[in-house]
């Protein structure tokens, strides 16, 4: 699904942020990925969604060698991965149901084939009454719960979430992420960059944990 | 309001980017770019109708001239050259013009003064043509030389070609103002979209992120811009059409304060041309925020 092969990532002339950075996902995978603030897994994730290139090494996703890969191929690769961002990025103008709905949008999906399935995710993540607010109106845990409906709502292959619980209670912290381990039940595989021991105490996942830019394996799960 | 239809009525907007602020400064260059516009193409049309209509009034027309020798042009040459110009194929009509009809030819310059009447002036023979004959104007001149010493032809032939090339200089340098008008305002249009671009940043690398393809990117854009130089060139363009519709009544009462130039309102038949005016604009605003956003994006990953 995900392999690292010896990448590097520097921004600029900067130092590296990433250091020899190995491991592969395999397909329904849950893993976590762990680390202090500014070891490196914002980065790593990046990578990942193809927000960024990396300085060097060898990033495979979905059996695609991304350096092989002519731009235009790119988008469809990006469509099948969800991604939740640390800072929730929402578009302030449109609704809360618009924001979630925007994957399919993108994917060309008609109005008429979502709208339930929007709405009833909306509510399971308790914002079923304010499907039209706009992110603005809505609290910092109000809105990272729309980033993430807004992540799952297409059935990704792969979910990234960059501290996805980390503004939300810890009742909801646990809604969540069940609803994380539900969607890798049905197949997605799951990465998820925390620091919350808890959440990743209640699962038995793989835990690999970044330290000044390499990273370590904390704890494997074979099936 | 049920969540169904605030829903629907969000997603017919297609509001992908939310409108921008400060677009009416936009707005209103290319308002007044298609005002400009419209005023070159009504000039262009002016200058057409002109010239066409000069020359159809010059055109199966010559004129000859017999001067005077002494006081006044020998009537015998009047007659002869007359005689002449009456037995060649083509010619229906050939007579000489009375002396009321002389002297009104030079009043708007020289007035209505006793004097003027007794100047020598030429007699003039007016000669009308079948429609489509083509006389030899060289052999006509030697034939007229020959019978009547005193006469000149004049076939209009350079007065019709100044008109020409006035005419054609006149569309040309409007034709040069349009193509101006045009690259100012992709010009314009290429800077607003960078600015949107700018403005916009966090979303455009938010959807690209998710995967939306540079088209759909771009025609967020694209719609916005054809609407907005849409919108703004058809005022620009109203705008000019009143101005020639307000020449055309200054004319239609007599009122143009110089009478040598053409009347300067334009018929409803030409206004319609000025629609082509928004059309345009919208067309090139549309083409330059398409180029402009999707080399922008190709700079992303």
């Amino acid at each position: 699904m995900v392999r690292f092969e010896n990448v590097g990532m520097r921004y600029g002339a900067g130092p590296e942020v990433l250091r020899d950075v190995t491991f592969a996902l395999d397909p329904g995978s849950f893993t976590f990925l762990t680390g202090a603030s500014g070891a490196g897994k914002s980065t790593l994730l990046k990578l990942v969604f193809l927000a960024e290139k990396p300085s060097r090494g060898l990033i495979s996703l979905f059996g695609r060698d991304l350096a092989k890969l002519d731009r235009a191929d790119l988008p469809s690769i990006r469509r099948r991965v969800g991604v939740v961002f640390q800072e929730f990025r929402l578009l302030d103008h449109l609704s809360a149901f618009d924001n979630v709905a925007l994957p399919l949008r993108l994917a060309g999906v008609r109005p008429g084939e979502y709208i339930r399935d929007v709405e009833e995710l909306l509510s399971w993540v308790g914002l079923g009454t304010k499907l039209h607010a706009k992110p603005p109106t809505l609290s910092g845990g109000e809105q990272q719960r729309v980033a993430i409906a807004r992540a799952v709502v297409a059935k990704p292959d792969l979910l990234l979430a960059d501290e996805p619980t980390g503004n939300v209670d810890p009742d909801m912290g646990e809604r969540l992420i069940r609803l994380f381990v539900e969607l890798n039940r049905f197949g997605t595989t799951v990465m998820i960059a925390t620091h919350d021991r808890a959440l990743i105490e209640s699962t038995k996942a793989r835990e690999m944990r970044l330290i000044d830019g390499r990273l370590i394996e904390m704890r494997s799960v074979h099936a | 309001m049920n969540a169904h239809a605030a829903i629907s009525s969000d997603r017919k907007r297609g509001l992908i980017l939310p409108r921008e602020q400060g677009a009416g400064s936009l707005d209103l260059v290319i308002g007044v770019m298609a005002f400009l516009a419209a005023l070159a193409l009504g000039g262009v049309l002016i200058a057409n109708r002109s010239a066409v209509t000069w020359q159809a009034g010059l055109a199966g027309h010559l004129t000859v001239q017999i001067l005077p020798e002494g006081d006044a042009p020998p009537q015998n040459e009047v007659d002869a050259a007359v005689g002449v110009l009456r037995a060649t194929p083509g010619v229906v009509y050939a007579a000489p013009l009375s002396d009321a009809a002389n002297l009104a030819l030079v009043e708007p310059w020289l007035g209505r003064d006793a004097v003027i009447a007794s100047l020598p002036f030429p007699r003039l023979i007016d000669v009308q043509l079948a429609p489509g004959a083509t006389p030899d104007v060289a052999a006509l001149d030697k034939r007229l030389k020959a019978a009547a010493p005193h006469a000149v032809l004049d076939d209009h032939g350079r007065w019709i070609e100044r008109l020409k090339r006035t005419a054609n200089s006149v569309v040309l340098s409007a034709l040069a103002i349009l193509l101006l008008i045009a690259i100012g305002t992709a010009a314009t249009v290429a800077f607003a979209t960078r600015a949107g671009l700018a403005t916009h940043r966090e979303i455009v690398q938010l959807l690209h992120l998710m995967g939306a393809r540079d088209r759909f990117i771009a025609s967020a854009f694209e719609r916005h811009y054809f609407l907005a130089a849409l919108i703004a060139g058809t005022c620009g363009a109203a705008l000019a059409a009143i101005v020639f519709l307000a020449a055309g009544g200054l004319d239609e009462f007599g009122l143009s304060s110089v009478s040598f130039l053409p009347p300067l309102g334009l018929s409803v038949r030409e206004l319609l041309w000025l629609g082509l005016i928004p059309l345009a604009a919208a067309v090139i605003a549309w083409g330059t925020a398409r180029s402009s956003v999707m080399a922008a994006l190709r700079e992303l990953y």
